[in-house]
C-alpha cells in the first residue's frame, strides 16, 4: 500500500485549530468546566464498583448481540413498533427517506443523534426535498451556521456566545445579543412552533432494551420528549450496539452516563418509550419505526477491536484528552472526535482514510481512567497503530526504527549503545528523511534515566 | 417505601436538581402551599382525576383543560425516586404525557407511598410490558449549549415545584 494514501489531514487541521485563539479559549474553558463537574459528580460514590458492573453489562451485550437484537425486534414489534434492519448508511438513509416520502412528510423535527450524523441523514433528506429542523439548541446553532458538531454531547462547544449571537442575528434576522438566556428564548419560540406543526419526529436513542423493546433517551432540554411524543410518526435511528438486556440493567448505566457526560446525577429528562400509543391513551406517537443501523458494526464485533462497541457515547474521554482539549473536534475531520472517535473512525472508515488520526493521541491513558464502561481505549489505539505499521501507512524509516528498537530493547548493552547512537544521529536523520517521521519524534534527554539513577 | 429517610432523601435530591420542594401532611396545608406556588397569574391545567388532584383548589377563572395553552400544569405524578430526586410520570391510565412538558411551570403532587428508594426498586416494580411512556423528570428543562453556561427553561418547564403530601 502506498504511504501517500489520501487520509484525513489531521496535521494541517490541528495547525489551523492551534492558530485560532477564540477556539482555544472556548476549549480551555470547556476542559476546565467539564473536569470540575465530573470530579464533583463522582466525589462520594462507589465509582469503581459501578464501572465494573456497567462494563459487565456491556460485555454481555457484545457476547450475545445477534440474539439480543432478535429479542429486541420481537418485543418492540409486540409493542406496536416496526423494526427495520439497515446494513449500511445508504440503506438506513433510504429507509428513513422512504417512510417520510410515503407519508408525504415534507418537514421533520429532529433531536440530537450522532448515528444520523454518521450516516449523513440530514443531507440526504434535504436532497429528497424534506426539510429537517434540528431542535437541540446546540444542534440548532450549528445547523443554521451550516457547520458540523465538534463534540458528541455539546455540538457547538467550539463557539463562544458572541459567535452564537452573530449567527442568530445573521440567519434568523433577530437583533444581536450575546446573552445566552435571550438566545435560548429566541430558539424556544421558533422551535415550539415547529414541534406543534411537525408531521414526523426523528430521534436517536441512548439504549434499546432487548427484553421489553423499549427505547431510552436522556435529554436536558425537553426537545427529545417533544420529538418522540408530539408528531404522529416517530422514527428512531440507532446503531445496533445500543442494546442492553433488561430494563433493570438501566439503573447501572443511568448512574454513570449523565455523571460522566455533564456531571449531573441525572439529566432533566429520561424517557423510556415502549411501542406506540395504546387504544386508551391520549398521547404518544401513532406510528413508531425503529431503524437499527449496522454500518460496519458486525464486522467490528468479529475483530480485535470489538470492545469499542461497549462505548455509551458519554464524551468523558474527549473531555480529558490533551489532544482534543487543545485542537477541538473539527480537526479530526470525522463524525466522532477524541480518543473514541479516532478508534471508531478507523474501524468504520478504514485505515486508508483514518490513518493520520492515529497520531492524534499521546497514549497518556487519561481516557482509560474515566471511561464509565471501561473501554480499553489505549489498548485499542495501540492495536490500530500496529495495524497501521503493518499496512504500510508509516514510512519505511519508521518501520525499520521500530524493528531495531524491538531488537535492541531486549539487551541492556545494545539498548545503551542504541541510546548513544540515537542522540548522535537523530539530527542527521532529520535532514536525510523528509516525510516528517523523524521530526515528530521526541528529542532525546540530555542524561538518560539509567545514568541519573546510577 | 414511605420511611422518613426515603422521603427526605428524595426532597434533598430534588432540591439539588433545582426543583422547589414542599412537604405537607394534610389537604389544607397542601392548598396553602399551592396558593403560594400558583401565584396570581396564568392558566392552570389540572386533570382532576386522582383524589389528590380533586382536592386541589384552583381559582375557577384560571382553570383550563387545554394543556397546550396552559402556563401551569398541576398533577399527581406516578411516583418518585429518592436516589436521583426524580419525578416519575407515565402514560398509565391514559395520562397525557406532554401535559407537564408544554406549560412553563410543572407542579407535581407526590404521595410518599410512591417514592422508591433506588432506581432498581422502580424498575423492579414497573411491570411487563412497561407503560408506553415513562419519563423521569429531574428538575427544570435546561441547557448548557452556549459556552456551557447553565440556562434554565429551554423547551420544557422552567419551574418545577414538588409537593409531597
Ligand atoms: S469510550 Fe468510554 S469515555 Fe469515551 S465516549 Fe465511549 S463510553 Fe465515554
Amino acid at each position: 500500500m502506498s504511504t501517500h494514501a489520501v487520509g484525513i489531514d489531521f496535521r494541517s487541521n490541528a495547525k489551523k485549530a492551534l492558530g485560532d485563539a477564540s477556539l482555544r479559549a472556548s476549549m480551555r474553558h470547556a476542559a476546565e468546566t467539564f473536569a470540575s463537574k465530573r470530579t464533583g459528580a463522582f466525589a462520594s460514590v462507589p465509582v469503581e464498583d459501578w464501572r465494573d458492573r456497567a462494563s459487565e453489562i456491556r460485555l454481555n451485550v457484545l457476547d450475545n448481540l445477534p440474539d439480543y437484537l432478535d429479542r429486541f425486534t420481537a418485543a418492540a414489534t409486540r409493542a406496536g413498533a416496526v423494526v427495520h434492519r439497515a446494513k449500511d448508511a445508504a440503506a438506513a438513509r433510504e429507509t428513513v427517506a422512504y417512510l417520510l416520502k410515503d407519508r408525504r412528510v415534507d418537514k421533520v423535527v429532529k433531536s440530537k443523534s450522532m448515528v444520523t450524523e454518521e450516516i449523513h441523514l440530514n443531507d440526504h433528506l434535504e436532497m429528497r426535498g424534506i426539510e429537517v429542523v434540528e431542535t437541540d439548541l446546540g444542534e440548532y446553532i450549528i445547523q443554521i451556521a451550516g457547520e458540523a458538531p465538534s463534540h458528541i454531547i455539546v455540538p457547538a462547544i467550539h463557539k463562544n456566545r458572541r459567535q452564537v449571537g452573530k449567527v442568530f442575528s445573521e440567519k434568523l434576522g433577530v437583533e444581536y445579543t450575546d446573552d445566552p438566556v435571550v438566545l435560548t428564548s429566541i430558539a424556544r419560540k421558533i422551535l415550539r412552533k415547529e414541534f406543534l406543526s411537525a408531521q414526523a419526529g426523528i430521534s436517536g436513542a441512548n439504549f434499546a432494551v432487548a427484553e421489553s423493546g423499549s427505547l431510552v433517551l436522556f435529554t436536558n432540554e425537553g426537545n427529545g420528549r417533544m420529538v418522540t411524543t408530539l408528531p404522529p410518526l416517530h422514527i428512531a435511528v440507532l446503531s445496533i450496539e445500543k442494546i442492553i438486556p433488561k430494563l433493570s440493567d438501566l439503573a447501572a448505566l443511568v448512574r454513570l452516563l449523565p455523571r460522566s457526560a455533564t456531571g449531573q446525577t441525572l439529566t432533566s429528562y429520561l424517557s423510556i418509550i415502549t411501542g406506540t400509543r395504546r387504544p386508551h391513551e391520549r398521547t404518544g406517537s401513532k406510528e413508531l419505526h425503529i431503524v437499527l443501523v449496522d454500518n460496519g458494526r458486525s464486522q467490528i464485533l468479529a475483530g480485535e477491536c470489538r470492545d469499542m462497541l461497549k462505548c455509551i457515547r458519554c464524551s468523558a474521554c474527549l473531555n480529558v484528552c490533551p489532544v482534543y482539549r487543545t485542537v477541538g473536534g473539527h480537526a479530526y475531520g470525522s463524525t466522532y472526535p477524541g480518543p473514541m472517535g479516532i478508534i471508531l473512525t478507523t474501524l468504520l472508515d478504514g485505515m486508508n482514510r483514518a490513518h493520520p488520526l492515529l497520531d492524534a493521541t499521546t497514549l497518556c491513558g487519561a481516557c482509560n481512567q474515566v471511561c464509565p464502561v471501561k473501554v480499553p481505549l489505549v489498548r485499542l489505539l495501540r492495536i490500530l497503530r500496529e495495524q497501521r505499521v503493518e499496512a504500510g501507512f508509516t514510512s519505511p524509516w519508521e518501520r525499520t526504527a521500530m524493528a531495531a528498537f524491538g531488537f535492541a530493547a531486549k539487551s541492556p548493552t545494545l539498548f545503551t549503545a542504541g541510546q548513544r547512537l540515537w542522540k548522535t544521529f537523530l539530527p542527521v536523520l532529520g535532514i536525510m528523511e523528509r516525510s516528517g517521521t523523524v521530526g515528530r519524534l521526541p528529542k532525546p534527554a540530555g542524561k538518560t534515566f539509567r545514568r541519573r539513577m546510577s | 417505601m414511605k420511611d422518613k429517610e426515603t422521603v427526605e432523601r428524595f426532597l434533598r435530591n430534588a432540591a439539588n436538581a433545582a426543583a422547589h420542594t414542599v412537604l405537607v401532611f394534610d389537604v389544607d396545608a397542601m392548598n396553602e402551599a399551592m396558593k403560594d406556588i400558583l401565584g396570581t397569574e396564568g392558566a392552570v391545567y389540572c386533570p382532576r382525576e386522582t383524589e389528590r388532584e380533586k382536592a386541589v383548589i384552583v381559582p375557577e377563572e384560571r382553570f383550563t383543560d387545554d394543556y397546550f395553552n396552559a402556563s401551569i400544569c398541576v398533577e399527581e405524578v406516578f411516583g418518585a425516586i429518592a436516589e436521583t430526586g426524580s419525578l416519575i410520570c407515565t402514560s398509565t391510565g391514559g395520562r397525557a404525557v406532554q401535559a407537564n412538558l408544554l406549560p412553563s411551570h410543572h407542579v407535581a403532587l407526590v404521595s410518599p407511598e410512591h417514592i422508591y428508594p433506588t432506581l432498581e426498586d422502580f424498575f423492579a416494580a414497573c411491570g411487563d410490558p412497561p407503560p408506553t411512556n415513562i419519563t423521569f423528570i429531574t428538575g427544570p428543562s435546561r441547557t448548557a449549549d452556549i459556552e456551557l453556561t447553565l440556562t434554565i427553561g429551554v423547551h420544557g418547564p422552567e419551574r418545577v415545584s414538588v409537593i409531597v403530601c
